[in-house]
């Protein structure tokens, strides 16, 4: 499973990319799995009491998990995972 | 009046009259400032039908109500005038200091009339107003021009010119103010290249009153917090900038690539907001009164695109990088100062260079054609010159100075401009956004994304998601997000505030600021008015429902790779739900009863 980091979550991170040897079975399996391991600077930006923060963006294989099963969405070993803490621009 | 100053100034350049006159208190009222009362004053005085070039069209700077207060991001003004790109009623809004300038220098707006007979400034100190000589300017860019005439009247005098890109009457010139800023699109720039008119430097002493101090104050602590607080408007825009965008549009598909041809780059990130971060950021900057800062101060020291200045902002990076299939940062950013220098507007600088790629590497323009230029998709170098010449107005430069559609048209293939209403289409794919379609086939400006920004919900989740690929309720959501939009560039404030507050923050605001009691409702509903009058404007300037369109691409040719492949957009099936949310009829033509209700009948 791929999972890429962008903007703030690529300096918690220290990655732009990984590749995970132990897949997750769903987005919150994984989720949970990286705030464990890359500590608050990444947590805070993405989950709060334990669901999705609010406008954190988490697409697998291109598709928003919103329109998805939120953090129930399962993920496969050839899942390509994207994270976005919250954005804006114009 | 508190808020407005309550006067406006008035400067026939033909004939060298100077003259000031009251602003109507309830006109203020119910069109704000900016942008509506802009296009109040257009619609009044102005044939929609004049030659946007000829000395009948006037040329509006207009500043809101909030523009020099202390409100949270409230700089902003717009130049209100006749488009001549588009053909358009056009305001085009920007930044920096200059807005706040002319409201302490005593006047809510300026209107320039007629056509010098040689180059001239204006320079406004207070109540004293010089026309004077520009003929040592012509011909110089924005940096020079800025330092000169900085140096002839007063150091912290604001100033809003035009490079040579104006001078020449391009299509695609911008207004320049602060050096850095631009009033950019819709064509502005060649508007005070007709008249004549170099430069606006204006120095006030003066100051902007408030009705009720306290609430007024209660109120900006209120919406400075939440703008503060909220996760995207707080951090991520001064960390990145807007170009952080790149790569969540580029990761859901929805990056146009190589002219429209796909919605998806390989090498996207190479341009996006982290790379130039990393890289080429100096530090970030704000306008007046910001709390933001989205601007980029950068520095490219690779000897091929050496520079300093301002930006790339995101519309700007994927104009000159994905659009032109380039990945090339350092060029991206050189590509944005020939812009700032000359006075071009880049969205539409970068969509006709990206469609001169095209017809290039179709083969139907030649390097004959472009007297040498090997102007192919990729070619960062080629990119680079193509920009250099259309601000000097030298070499094909002169063709792509037309802007995409009269481009593409001179070679027989109009399909392949990628424009709304003759202007160039910002960074968002209609493909992979269905919403977004829509604002731009609507945009009472062409194409154009600010003023109806349905990305912020459709693809960020902010205030709420909702699914960007579904046309349900887009009509609704288009309509509402263009109606706050027009009230909001009509009060001064900049669009990034919305990333934290809304309608009825806006309300007490105003209420507080300028003693009329609004409401969340009132103030939506002045913002539709503003629509409703643009809409007014452009149908009595010609403009029809088969202008609400976009290129035959976007509709009939489905996205080729990404997360968003096979998709196309479904205008066809939202637009007559458009018309119907709008109280517009089958024609796109507001009913009699919509405007009564909307006070414009």
């Amino acid at each position: 499973m791929k999972v890429s980091y962008f903007a703030l979550l690529r300096d918690a991170t220290k990655k732009r990319s990984e590749i995970r040897g132990r897949p997750a079975s769903t987005v919150r399996d994984l989720l949970r799995d990286l705030a464990a391991e890359y500590g608050p600077n990444f947590a805070r930006w993405i989950l709060k009491d334990g669901e999705l923060a609010g406008f954190a963006i988490i697409l697998v294989n291109g598709q928003d998990v919103r329109g998805l099963q939120g953090l129930d969405t399962p993920l496969t070993p050839e899942s390509d995972v994207f994270i976005f803490p919250p954005l804006a621009g114009g | 009046m508190h808020g407005w100053i309550g006067k406006i100034l008035r400067v026939d350049l033909g004939t060298g009259k100077v003259s000031t006159e009251a602003l109507k208190p309830e006109l203020a009222r119910d069109y704000i400032g900016a942008r509506g009362l802009g296009t109040k004053y257009m619609y009044d005085e102005v044939d929609p039908t004049v030659d946007p070039l000829s000395p009948a069209n006037k040329l509006i700077f207009a500043s809101g109500p909030m523009t020099g207060t202390f409100a949270p991001s409230a700089g902003r003004y717009d130049v209100v005038t006749k488009g001549p790109l588009t053909g358009t009623i056009a305001a085009s809004n920007s930044g920096g200091a200059w807005g706040p300038e002319l409201k302490y220098a005593g006047y809510d707006m300026l209107i320039l009339e007629g056509r010098a007979a040689k180059p001239v400034y204006l320079w406004i100190q207070d109540d004293k107003v010089e026309i004077r000589d520009a003929s040592h300017l012509w011909g110089k860019d924005v940096p020079e021009t800025t330092e000169t005439l900085n140096a002839e009247t007063a150091a912290d005098a604001k100033i809003a010119c035009i490079g040579p890109a104006g001078e020449a009457m391009s299509y695609i010139a911008a207004i320049m103010n602060d050096m850095q800023r631009a009033a950019g699109r819709t064509g502005v720039g060649a508007v005070m290249g007709s008249k004549n008119l170099k430069a606006v430097v204006v120095r006030g002493t003066g100051a902007v009153t408030v009705a009720d101090k306290e609430a007024f104050l209660a109120a900006v602590a209120k919406a400075s917090t939440m703008i503060k607080e909220h996760p995207v408007g707080g951090t991520g825009l001064r960390l990145y900038g807007t170009n952080v965008l790149v790569n969540i549009l580029n990761s859901v598909g929805g990056l146009p690539t190589a002219n429209f041809q796909d919605g998806h780059f390989e090498t996207a990130d190479k341009v996006g907001g982290e790379t130039l971060a990393a890289n080429q950021l100096q530090r970030p900057k704000g306008c007046f009164s910001c709390i933001i800062s989205c601007g980029r101060a950068t520095k490219v020291s690779n000897p091929k695109y050496k520079g300093e200045g301002e930006g790339p902002e995101y519309e700007t990076a994927w104009g000159f990088g994905p659009d032109c299939r380039i990945d090339n940062l350092d060029a991206v950013v050189k590509a944005n100062y020939y812009c700032n220098e000359y006075g071009l507007d880049t969205i539409s600088m970068g969509g006709t260079v990206a469609c001169a790629m095209e017809l290039y590497h179709r083969g139907i323009i030649t390097k004959e054609d472009t007297e040498g230029l090997d102007l192919d998709f990729g070619n960062a170098d080629a990119m680079v010159e193509a920009v250099r010449l259309t601000g000097l107005g030298q070499g094909f430069g002169r063709k792509l100075a037309l802007g995409s559609y009269r481009l593409a048209s001179l070679y027989g293939h109009p399909e392949l401009s990628m424009t709304v209403k003759k202007q160039e289409m910002p960074a968002y794919d209609p493909r992979a956004v269905q919403g977004i379609g829509l604002n731009y086939a609507t945009n009472n400006r062409g194409g154009c994304h600010v003023r109806g920004y349905t990305i912020s919900p459709e693809v960020l989740g902010v205030p709420f998601k909702v699914d960007k690929d579904s046309i349900e309720g887009k009509a609704e959501l288009v309509a509402l997000f263009q109606n706050l939009t027009a009230a909001l560039d009509s009060t001064g404030s900049c669009l990034f505030t919305t990333f934290g507050i809304g309608a009825p923050e806006f309300a007490e605001l105003m209420t507080a600021l300028t003693g009329f009691a609004y409401s969340g409702d009132s103030f939506l509903a002045a913002g539709e008015r503003v629509w409703n009058l643009e809409r007014l404007w452009n149908l009595k300037a010609g403009l029809t429902a088969a202008d609400d369109t976009l290129p035959p691409r976007l509709l009939n040719e489905p996205i080729v790779t990404g997360p968003s492949k096979g998709a196309v957009s479904r205008l066809p099936e939202m637009l007559p739900l458009y018309y119907g949310a709008r109280g517009w009829d089958a024609d796109g033509v507001p009913t009699r009863e919509k405007l009564s209700a909307l006070e414009l009948a």
